[in-house]
């Protein structure tokens, strides 16, 4: 069989859904229904296999799964599973991963309906052109109304959705139907096997033995070990060591991916930052003539500074990026130094799950106790001299007599939440500066609504005080819309008349005072008394707009005698020696990381 | 009698209570039986036999009974304490003799019994004159009781009592606390105690923490600066953190521990220093009763024998005799501290004056901030 013969039997799909709506959760029933993997060696949701995800229930990096069906009418089907990330911070993830589809599954939970995510997603699926195949679940929960989000899907998202399965992904209800709709109706794929190959990358991760395995869809042409690939955003070339699909339980080589195909090649690629999602691969000796659409360079929206709590582990903490670097494209870092942290680096995320999360993976993979700042977005500010900067560290900030003009970064938010949290709903988003653009009512319990807001106002817990007014129910989506013109000022903090730089940051001048009074009382609260008083001034080009006073201590002494036991006290003493060396000195002022890290998350606007 | 032996304290663990007051985390067991404490006698007779074969070169002047509630045992027993006491240590007979009580478990005829085997010192734990304080310190005794067992001591004839003292407790005012002094000073002992809380873990009151009524640090300073005036004012000279007495009343045996002089500790938990090495007993009872009677020790070596000095001086008001470091140590104590003790000179917590560097009025309050910075000790824990 040739390549394109093959084709006829190939269905490439994905699963789109709201978080938590069950996406995971189908695609393990799919893995067992089609016997690719049997009940028992199921260990829950095999497509998430980093811990992190597991625990937070989410899936992080796409990962695809070759699926053989056997359909009731004899035939086999070759069906390619390639799981998208569920989080607004990748959405461009997931755009490559639905182009290397024909088909998505739209999982809608039929307790819940459509959500701000349902919709996002779907909208990219309609975009990349793809069949998007509704599918409702949950229908176990007594909450269920299947026929109500049937209708809500046709009238909201505008596709036909009657009819469509009605599942329980939890019980394993009518998985057969999902399976047969995805044969049914997701076309299969085309392309040309003799024509000069183009395969889409919509993933990558690296392996300490295969170096980087870049995960394929074969839009033309044909790869096969010994070929010298061409990476055409970088014009890098490589020769094929393998290819294959990617099995449930592992990689299984092959001697050649055909058009309509995915699969995986490896070809000693030693950074997944040469990989990128997105890029078209073709053949050195007969390069495409065009590479494939919409290919996108991964943009940091939000930066952060990150310390090492103990200065004498910035190597431990160098190394440490380094190796995550290998498999996350989109993490950027350059060294920085700060008066008052010392030495660490100013990276750049994606948004703020994709910076929790690799904050979490530096403190649990690589044992590292860290202080980050407050992030902050990129500002773009006009100078008086004519020079454009971008700034990612509040500390770079102009001084105001420099500045012609500031920009700020704003985006296009959708929430859906529940009618009755409209109105505090509302509330936050005009406090944050937000901008009203419409509202639609998505069915009479439902409403949309749109919002532009500068980003800086989301990434500082817009997103948990949303959940915190709405009981949970709200969903919050956004993107990037353009940079405007803004009154920018920079708010510093002094200790002990001696400015901490690390405090430092950027805010509109409206929200300037109250930022400020919440961080010194913040900073008077975690600050321990020391021997003197210490006096903390918030300032705006050295004019200070906010102050509070840690009071000097008043009591640390060892009262009692304990009868003779004099070691007691020497471990007292020796105790509060090596609570000390932990301490940061900021100035003649000693902060312990755990009070610097309570300042800076700020979480009190409930 | 020529007096070239060296001289020892005496400190003896008597680890029984009626009930366990609720910030106490001494070695300290309620609802014992009879039968427990007396064989718990039995193994600190055994323990003094075997103890005082290292001292036999060693002139005793001081004797504490601490614990716990010493006042629990039978006149028996401390009779046979004694007896076991003077037969294997060299008791000298102006020895200082303490006896730690509690207002609730002694009469006038125990404190008789007390002075006939020779007890010449009380230490009263009284806390408080409040009843509404003494409740919730969890304490068995209340005001009165306190008031008859002091007037009872009197009676039976003790010349140099000592009352121990609390602030920052729950539901304390700087009024309420300057009315126990007022009341206690009316009294006259010749020793008050005062001792700010501190919420040691394992306690009830760290497990309600969250909940305690407390005065709070800054009205904690300002109970402990007027009580220091006032006690003065009525005669009650500080010479330690926490102690205050009329003139040449100082505790004896407590001097010991801040001058780093040696002692034994006997019974329980109790700790000892003899030729520069710590050693304690085991804080389990049975298997103190099972003769277990050191379960650790520490050599100490030369720098943390003089920053155990300097740690210990300088809790006393008049800190530390540079004379006695150098003879003691044969180093120059400014050599050694005066750098590091600079800023806290410059901050007027320490002063260094007559030969002698001691924590000024404010230093005190903040002692262990200043002494961990100072002070480096070889041993870790």
């Amino acid at each position: 069989m040739n390549g394109n013969e093959k084709q006829k039997n190939i269905r490439n799909f994905s699963i789109i859904a709201h978080i938590d709506h069950g996406k995971s959760t189908l695609a393990d029933r799919l893995l067992e229904a089609t016997e690719t993997v049997a009940k028992r060696d199921m260990e829950e949701q095999v497509l998430d296999n980093m811990d992190l995800e597991r625990e937070r229930g989410i899936t992080i990096k796409a990962r695809a799964v070759r699926l053989q069906y056997k359909a009731p009418n004899g035939e086999d089907y070759i069906l390619n599973l390639i799981d998208t990330p569920g989080h607004v911070d990748f959405n461009y993830e997931v755009s490559r991963s639905l182009n290397a589809c024909e088909g998505a599954l739209l999982v809608v939970d039929a307790t819940q309906g459509i959500e701000a995510q349902t919709l996002a997603n779907a909208y990219l699926a309609v975009d990349a052109g793809l069949e998007v195949l509704p599918v409702v679940n949950k229908i176990d929960l007594p909450s269920a109304d299947p026929d109500r989000v049937r209708n809500e899907i046709e009238d909201v998202i505008g596709i036909p959705a009657e009819g469509c399965p009605a599942i329980s992904a939890k019980t394993g209800l009518n998985i057969e139907k999902v399976l047969e709709t995805v044969v049914r109706d997701v076309p299969p794929p085309t392309g040309d096997a003799n024509a000069p190959l183009k395969a889409l990358i919509f993933d990558s991760y690296y392996d300490s033995y295969l170096g980087v395995v870049v995960y394929v869809r074969l839009m033309d042409g044909t790869v096969r070990s010994g070929d010298r690939i061409r990476l055409m955003s970088n014009g890098k070339e490589f020769d094929v060591v393998d290819v294959g699909h990617m099995e449930p339980f592992g990689l299984q080589k092959c001697d050649e991916l055909c058009a309509g195909e995915v699969g995986y090649i490896t070809a000693s690629i030693k950074s997944v930052g040469d990989t990128r999602v997105g890029d078209t691969v073709t053949l050195a000796s007969e390069p495409a003539k065009e590479s494939l659409p919409g290919f996108k360079e991964a943009k940091p929206m939000v930066y952060a500074g990150i310390y090492p709590a103990d200065g004498a582990r910035y190597g431990d903490l160098r190394d440490a990026l380094e190796k995550l670097l290998l498999n996350d494209a989109a993490l950027v870092f350059e060294p920085e130094t700060s008066i008052a942290l010392g030495f660490g680096f100013r990276c750049g995320f994606l948004g703020l799950l994709h910076m929790e999360i690799i904050e979490e993976r530096l403190e649990r993979e690589f044992n590292l106790d860290l202080i980050t700042t407050a992030p902050s977005v990129i500002y773009e500010v006009e100078k008086r001299n004519g020079e454009i900067v971008r700034i990612d560290n509040p500390s770079n900030f102009p001084s105001p007599d420099e500045i012609e003009a500031a920009n700020e970064p704003i985006v296009k938010a959708s929430i859906i939440t529940p009618t009755e949290f409209i109105g505090g709903l509302m509330d936050l988003c005009q406090d944050r500066r937000g901008i009203s653009v419409d509202m639609k009512y998505l069915d009479d319990t439902r409403v949309e609504l749109h919002y532009e807001l500068p980003l800086n106002e989301i990434i500082y817990d817009f997103f948990d005080v949303l959940k915190s007014r709405s009981r949970g129910y709200a969903s919050l989506d956004y993107e990037m819309l353009e940079y405007r013109k803004s009154k920018l000022v920079k708010l510093d903090f002094l200790l002990n008349g001696d400015q901490v730089d690390a405090l430092s940051f950027i805010v509109h001048e409206e929200k300037a005072y109250g930022r400020a009074r919440r961080i010194a009382e913040k900073l008077k609260d975690n600050i321990p008394r020391q021997l003197f008083e210490i006096p903390i001034q918030a300032a705006i080009g050295g004019k200070v707009i906010a102050r509070e006073t840690v009071k000097a201590m008043r009591k640390d002494v060892l009262a009692k005698c304990y009868g003779g036991d004099i070691t007691r006290k020497k471990k007292l003493l020796e105790k509060q020696k090596e609570g000390k060396k932990k301490m940061r000195q900021l100035g003649s002022v000693q902060v312990s990381p755990e009070a610097f890290m309570a300042v800076l998350r700020l979480d009190d606007d409930k | 009698m020529m007096k070239n032996k060296k001289s020892l304290g005496i400190y003896l663990h008597i680890p029984f209570c009626i009930q366990k007051c609720a910030y106490c985390d001494f070695c300290s067991f309620p609802n014992t039986s009879a039968e427990l404490r007396e064989k718990y006698v039995d193994a600190l007779c055994r323990d003094i036999e075997e103890r005082a074969r290292l001292c036999r070169d060693r002139i005793c002047d001081t004797v504490y009974f601490g614990g716990g509630t010493p006042t629990l045992l039978t006149v028996l027993q401390f009779e046979r304490i004694f007896s076991a006491l003077r037969e294997n240590f060299d008791i000298s007979p102006d020895a200082e003799i303490t006896v730690e009580c509690n207002p609730k478990t002694a009469d006038l005829g125990y404190f008789c019994d007390l002075r006939r085997l020779g007890v010449n010192r009380l230490s009263i734990g009284m806390q408080s004159a409040h009843d509404r304080e003494l409740e919730a310190l969890g304490r068995v005794h209340r005001s009165e009781d306190f008031f008859r067992a002091f007037a009872d001591a009197r009676r039976a004839g003790f010349d140099n009592i000592s009352v121990d003292l609390m602030f920052g407790i729950p539901y304390q005012t700087e009024k309420s606390f300057k009315k126990t002094l007022e009341i206690v000073t009316e009294l006259e002992p010749e020793h008050i105690s005062a001792y700010g809380l501190i919420i040691e873990e394992g306690t009830p009151f760290f497990a309600n923490r969250e909940k305690l009524v407390l005065p709070g640090e800054d009205r904690e300073y300002t109970m402990y600066t007027e009580a220091v005036g006032f006690l003065a004012h009525r005669g009650y000279k500080r010479y330690e953190i926490s102690n205050f007495s009329k003139p040449e009343r100082e505790s004896r045996h407590n001097l010991k521990y801040w001058q780093r002089d040696e002692y034994v500790g006997l019974g329980v938990s109790a700790h000892s220093f003899l030729c520069e090495k710590r050693s304690f007993a085991p804080a389990d009872i049975n298997a103190y009763m099972r003769g277990q009677f050191e379960k650790g020790c520490e050599e100490i070596s030369e720098n943390d024998a003089m920053s155990e000095y300097v740690m210990l001086a300088m809790r006393t008001v008049r800190g530390v005799d540079l004379n006695v470091f150098y003879d003691r140590f044969g180093k120059d104590f400014d050599e050694m501290f005066a750098d590091k003790l600079k800023p806290y000179r410059d901050g007027e917590f320490v002063v260094r004056k007559d030969g002698s560097c001691a924590f000024t009025d404010s230093g005190f309050y903040v002692s262990n901030e200043i002494l961990s910075e100072i002070l480096d000790f070889d041993q870790t824990y």
